[in-house]
């Protein structure tokens, strides 16, 4: 079955490129722009994994989602793939070097831009990760 | 400061309080006065003066409670205390506590006058450092925040559309159009690598690092920079030894000193020939630890050895200077600095470089 994702980031220009490969790679995509935007989709629709931006709007909206997620029954299963363009954020990580930032049960953390092989990788490798924990339950 | 200062004095004597009164007339002040602590700490929320003279003796709550809780209300109030005769042992325990001087009873016009002067100038020059600071930090952001939004942003949206049309042309791409994207995936990369080390510059105060040093083992900072430069050794087929006998902890920062050894080792590759070794080894000597990172690259000529720490520095020794940006080696010394320890270096042209990091040992072990 074709595995829906969820894309929240407010650079449209940078959405379509990291949508270009998911869609390659067989994935259906769905986009929100805002922080708001992105909760209702959540709500509204079953996702496999959300692609999360840090850095919207004023400040680290992002985060802010990461965290009502976390607090959520049912969507804190959900695995999240975070991308980031300030790596300041995340003190001093290298590009490519897998983080586990801990937002939610299954996540990580990678520097914008993303390569494809490497964000094809990272999606399946968290959307599996997260089904043999629910599978474990 | 534009408005009149302002002055309070706490003192149960009546006395004291009128001659300070009368001795301050007609200057440029605001006084207030209290007759004991708790209405003097009262008269301080409100009237937020400069300048608080205390009394150490009072009914009461004594003079060094009244000093540590306007240090807590706002600690740029400057605060001197009046002791009596032969107290001068508390006086100096008072300006331990954050007392600016004392003045003693009995004082003379002239004594308490000046010593207003002083007091009101100390606390005008402490708002004038901390606006700086701020001032400072303030620009620091903005600037920051500017690189990462309107260069960083931009760039990083280009590469991954970059990256997308690339994905989807790949199978029907011939050698020369992928000879251009790489060419133009390299060159983005790299300048998405130059605003990184900007901000990094920008954004990090190495002193503030100070603040979390733990027990670090030092072979682990050196394993993930290694591990981090491993595709790019590949890349070269660069070989990465590295030996370490047991050695004592250091007192650091694990990610910061990993950013180090990233940024000297790096540079290494960046300067070596393909298939080359770069011996990394770590031994204790006295009460440190020493880290050395020998490479057999071009070397660097005696008239630019001093320079390779100082930043937007970068080596030229004819041969295929390789592209960086020289503010690497520049960031490794200030957060070995940070740790009070020392970055060296020896070389000569063809000879290859040998950089040194000698940490001081932790005097605390790991838990």
């Amino acid at each position: 079955m074709t595995k829906k994702l969820l894309m929240i980031d407010d650079d449209p220009d940078f959405v379509a490129g990291i949508k270009a490969i998911l869609d390659s790679g067989g994935f259906e995509v769905d986009v929100a722009y805002n922080p708001k935007d992105g909760l209702r989709a959540l709500e509204a629709k079953q996702y496999d994994l959300l692609l999360l931006d840090i850095m919207m709007g004023r400040g680290a909206e992002g985060i802010m989602i990461a965290r009502k997620l976390r607090k959520h029954p049912k969507l804190r299963e959900m695995p999240v793939l975070i991308m980031t363009g300030m790596r300041e954020q995340i003190a001093f990580l290298f590009p490519g070097e897998p983080v586990h930032p801990r937002f939610v049960e299954v996540d990580e953390l990678v520097e914008k831009p993303v390569e494809p092989q490497v964000l094809l990788d990272k999606v399946n490798a968290l959307i599996q990760t997260a089904a043999a924990k629910r599978r474990a339950k | 400061m534009t408005e009149k200062a302002k002055i309070l004095i706490i003192d149960d004597e009546e006395v004291v309080l009128d001659s300070c009164l009368q001795i301050l007339k007609g200057g440029a002040y605001q006084i207030r006065t209290a007759a004991n602590g708790s209405l003097g700490l009262q008269v301080v929320e409100d009237f937020q003066p400069d300048l608080v003279f205390v009394d150490l003796k009072m009914p009461g709550i004594s003079g060094f409670e009244v000093l540590e809780k306007i240090q807590d209300i706002d600690s740029t109030i400057v605060v001197v205390v009046i002791t009596g005769f032969a107290t001068v042992s508390s006086a100096v325990d008072a300006m331990k506590k954050g007392a600016y001087d004392f003045l003693p009873k009995p004082f003379t016009p002239d004594e308490f006058r000046l010593i207003t002067r002083r007091g009101i100038e100390r606390r005008r020059l402490m708002r004038e450092a901390i606006a700086l600071r701020r001032e400072k930090e303030l620009l620091r952001e903005q600037f920051a925040s500017i690189v990462s939004h309107e260069l960083k942003a931009p760039l990083s949206a280009v590469q991954q559309n970059l990256f997308a049309l690339e994905f989807e042309l790949q199978k029907s791409m011939n050698e020369g159009q992928r000879e251009k994207f790489e060419r133009i995936k390299t060159r983005i990369g790299d300048l998405l690598k130059l605003i990184n080390s900007w901000l990094r510059v920008i954004l990090v105060d190495v002193n503030k690092l100070k603040e979390g040093f733990k027990p670090v083992s030092i072979a682990e900072p050196i394993h993930t920079a290694i591990e981090n430069l491993a595709p790019l050794a590949a890349r070269k087929d660069i070989q990465i030894e590295f030996s370490a006998e047991s050695l004592p902890a250091v007192q650091g920062d694990a990610l910061s000193l990993s950013e180090v050894f990233v940024n000297i080792i790096g540079n290494s590759i960046k300067y070596s020939p393909s298939g080359s070794v770069i011996r990394v080894a770590a031994r204790k000597e006295a009460d440190r630890v020493m880290i050395s990172v020998k490479d057999e690259g071009i070397g660097i000529s005696a008239e630019e050895l001093p320079h390779v720490f100082d930043g937007f520095y970068r080596g030229k020794s004819g041969q295929q200077a390789a592209a960086g940006h020289g503010i690497g080696l520049a960031v490794a010394r200030q957060i070995v600095e940070a740790h009070d320890g020392a970055v060296s270096v020896e070389s000569a042209p063809g000879k290859g470089s040998t950089f040194f990091v000698s940490l001081p040992v932790s005097s605390v072990s790991i838990p």
